[in-house]
């Protein structure tokens, strides 16, 4: 009977787990990552196969990161790291398949070539991540707390917020702030200095708790103004606004919000959010 | 606003009266002064921060540019913001347009009457003018919640070019070196403003440019006496020519850079009478020889009634702006030249195929070529392959055979690449058709519509009962 290898979510307790797979010569299955804020998906279990846990070692990781650089390069280790990113059904698998693969070193060039049919899923996979990364780094909406602190809430896709994180290091050194990934509950503090990374609970706590301390003030309202007025009646092109702007990011950007806006602003807006 | 200003008007009048007459004391005059300041001050008061924003954001949204790309910097020490070498889109209006800087006008008290300006001095708009604190706070604290990028900034022509000039190039330095600013600033050059002001404004930019509007000197200079293309041209050419010396001269590593991400300019498509030739041969120029990093395209939204223009009920020409920027792109990222895209017998792009298909219809003595051995400037040349898909087939071809099924995941669109390949899967004889029969196969067909039931038929599908019934007594009649 297969195995269902439950691990820990986390990149590293992945690797672990390949690890032991090759160290015991382990029948696999499947993979089942134990995420927190996913519980309903992590307890399913498949009839027929039979559930196998597997800790997250350091040290087994490190030398399973080891071989990969080894043998195909740190760019294919960073990819997959960024295809796992994509916390997709069924990804881990498709790693397993690519590292069971490259490992044999049955197929000269095989992990030079990109359009093979184990790495083409994982580099589209890994652009798609990367193109969210990108794309959140403009979509991250700050609120300013009374005392001078910015507080963000993201929801993206894929599982960026680490990917981010350096960007705006970058960009705002001296300030205090902190990005919240509220479906994944957890986020990032910065005290201008360092980061922290913070675990939370609930995600309707956390929510409400960054709306009664941080909520839109007079630039969020000049901001979703500014923003009504740029659209240029004669182009409006709701299709387009949707491929650019998909809506599932509109939840966190003030100025797709309807209730900041004034009585006279609200005619574009609804005009503009008619399904296509 | 408008009370206030009248107001105002008749109060100076009085003051001149005043003046004239001078049988006043000192006293009153000294009184009269203060009132006017004062009701100055109300004035300025009285239009809010908001208010000032929207109508100088609503004054500059028919700029196109909005690109934050091409400079690249780290936030400079005790300051905020960087430049992100690929640009970064904060959101996207409801006309599906990328909004990345805080894109307003300084003021848009114009004093040039051009015709297809929404801001000319004839128009009969609210006119406002921020100060330059004002401005600065409003870019830092959109800029600290990360809506934006940096700040673009242009302006109506007040008073003299110089003047204006001076105006911007104040905030873009007060922004860097008091607020210590790294972020994104584009600053418009504006025509006839001094040599000085324009390179001070190179070194506080990252992007700087001018709008050419009209594509033909003719035609810009009936549309807006007050311009032509020297004018234009000058510090266009200008800045282009300082950038080159003071990169040449630049030895540090860590020297400030002149103007990182270079110049753009923008020209109005369908307001005049120029083929999409000439539009594609001037901007291939100013790629050349002005080493423009980007020429935007903006069709024509009409804003005033003038008789030298469109009509107010036109639509903006959607299509060719988004065809001419197809070829744009060929020129850019595809190692299309203008002439190939384009040449004298036929000046104007297909409505019903991109130009590369276009190009490919034309040129069927390159094609079927075969994936496997082809150039990579071959493979871009290839009606629905892309760069991305190119640099992925030109690299996974060294080690294994590329099969329709991969050409399929990586995002070719095969139902216009299968007429121009040669690959196993596809069967041979769509290779062989001639371009005639490879045309309507291209062109995407309209989706079949619901009829409207109380609309009107174009084309009667029976013919009217009505003909019939007149036509029969006309031919009664000789017999009667």
């Amino acid at each position: 009977m297969s195995l269902l290898i439950s691990y820990d979510s986390s990149f590293d307790g992945f690797l672990s787990a390949v690890f032991e797979i090759y160290r015991q010569r382990l029948d696999v299955g499947d993979f089942l990552p134990e995420r927190p804020y996913d519980a309903e998906a992590s307890s399913t279990f498949d009839l027929f196969l039979q559930p196998f846990h597997v800790e997250t070692v350091a040290e087994s990781a490190r030398r399973l990161r080891r071989a990969i650089v080894n043998m195909a390069g740190a760019d294919v280790l960073d990819l997959l790291e960024t295809a796992f990113r994509s916390e997709e059904r069924g990804v881990e698998m498709k790693i397993f398949v690519y590292l069971r693969k490259l490992f044999a070193g049955d197929e000269p060039g095989f992990n030079r070539n990109p359009t093979s049919k184990e790495m083409l899923p994982l580099f589209l996979l890994a652009r798609a991540v990367r193109h969210e990364s990108g794309g959140m780094l403009g979509m991250v909406r700050f609120n300013k707390a009374p005392d001078g602190m910015y507080v963000a809430e993201i929801e993206p896709k894929y599982d960026i917020l680490e990917m981010i994180v350096g960007h705006f290091r970058g960009r705002f050194p001296t300030g205090r702030w902190a990005i919240v990934d509220v479906m994944r509950c957890y986020g990032v503090f910065y005290d201008g200095k360092h980061t922290e990374y913070l675990e939370f609970a609930d995600p309707d706590t956390i929510s409400r708790t960054i709306a009664e301390n941080a909520p839109p003030d007079e630039f969020t309202r000049m901001w979703k103004s500014y923003y009504d007025t740029m659209a240029i009646k004669e182009r409006l092109n709701p299709r387009l606004l949707r491929r650019c702007l998909p809506v599932r990011y509109w939840k966190h950007l003030p100025e797709r919000q309807q209730n900041l806006a004034g009585p006279a602003n609200r005619s574009t807006n609804s005009l503009a959010s008619r399904p296509a | 606003m408008r009370q206030i200003c009248c107001d105002l008007r008749q109060k100076h009048e009085l003051g001149c009266s005043i003046w004239k007459g001078a049988f006043f004391t000192r006293k009153y005059l000294h009184i009269c002064a203060l009132n006017i300041i004062l009701v100055l001050k109300k004035a300025s008061e009285q239009m809010d921060l908001k208010t000032k924003l929207n109508i100088l954001g609503d004054a500059a949204k028919y700029d196109v540019s909005c690109s934050s790309s091409g400079s690249s910097r780290g936030a400079p020490k005790g300051g905020l913001g960087s430049g992100c070498s690929a640009g970064i889109c904060h959101t996207w209006s409801a006309d599906g347009r990328c909004i990345s800087l805080l894109k307003v006008l300084f003021s848009n008290a114009c004093k040039y009457d051009c015709a297809y300006c929404v801001n000319r001095r004839s128009n009969d708009v609210p006119r406002a003018t921020f100060t330059p604190k004002e401005l600065i706070d409003l870019t830092l604290e959109f800029y600290r919640r990360n809506y934006i990028e940096g700040l673009f900034l242009s302006s109506a022509v007040v008073g003299s070019p110089d003047a204006t000039m001076e105006k911007l190039v104040y905030v873009a330095k007060e922004l860097r070196t008091v607020h210590r600013f790294g972020g994104y600033i584009h600053l418009k050059a504006i025509p006839g403003a001094s040599p000085r002001l324009l390179y001070e404004a190179g070194l506080y930019a990252d992007r700087s440019s001018v709008n050419i509007e009209i594509p033909s000197d003719r035609a810009l200079q009936y549309l807006a006496p007050e311009k032509n293309f020297k004018s234009i041209y000058s510090p266009m050419n200008f800045l282009a020519e300082r950038k080159l010396e003071y990169h040449a001269d630049r030895r540090m590593r860590s020297a400030p850079k002149f103007l990182p991400a270079g110049q753009s300019t923008q020209m109005i498509v369908g307001a005049s009478g120029e083929s999409d030739l000439q539009i594609l041969r001037l901007s291939a120029g100013l790629y050349h020889k002005q080493q423009m990093k980007r020429v935007y395209f903006s069709g024509y939204v009409p804003v005033n009634a003038d008789k030298r223009l469109p009509a107010l009920t036109t639509k903006p020409p959607l299509l060719r702006e988004h065809r001419l920027y197809q070829a744009d792109w060929l020129m850019r990222f595809y190692n299309f030249g203008h002439e190939e895209i384009l040449d004298e017998s036929n000046p104007n792009l297909d409505p019903d195929l991109d130009p590369k298909a276009m190009w490919a219809l034309r040129h069927p003595e390159f094609f079927p070529i075969d994936l496997q051995t082809a150039d990579y400037e071959m493979i871009l040349r290839v009606p629905g392959i892309g760069v991305k898909s190119a640099q992925l087939i030109v690299s996974g071809r060294r080690y294994c055979t590329i099969r329709m099924e991969q050409l399929k995941k990586m995002g070719v669109v095969l139902k216009r690449a299968k007429y121009f390949i040669y690959n196993p899967d596809i069967p041979a004889n769509l290779r062989r058709l001639y371009p005639e029969m490879v045309r309507p196969m291209l062109i995407a067909r309209p989706k079949p519509a619901q009829l409207d039931f109380f609309g009107q038929l174009d084309t009667p599908a029976l013919p009217a009962p009505a003909i019939q019934a007149l036509s029969a007594p006309a031919q009664l009649r000789p017999a009667g």
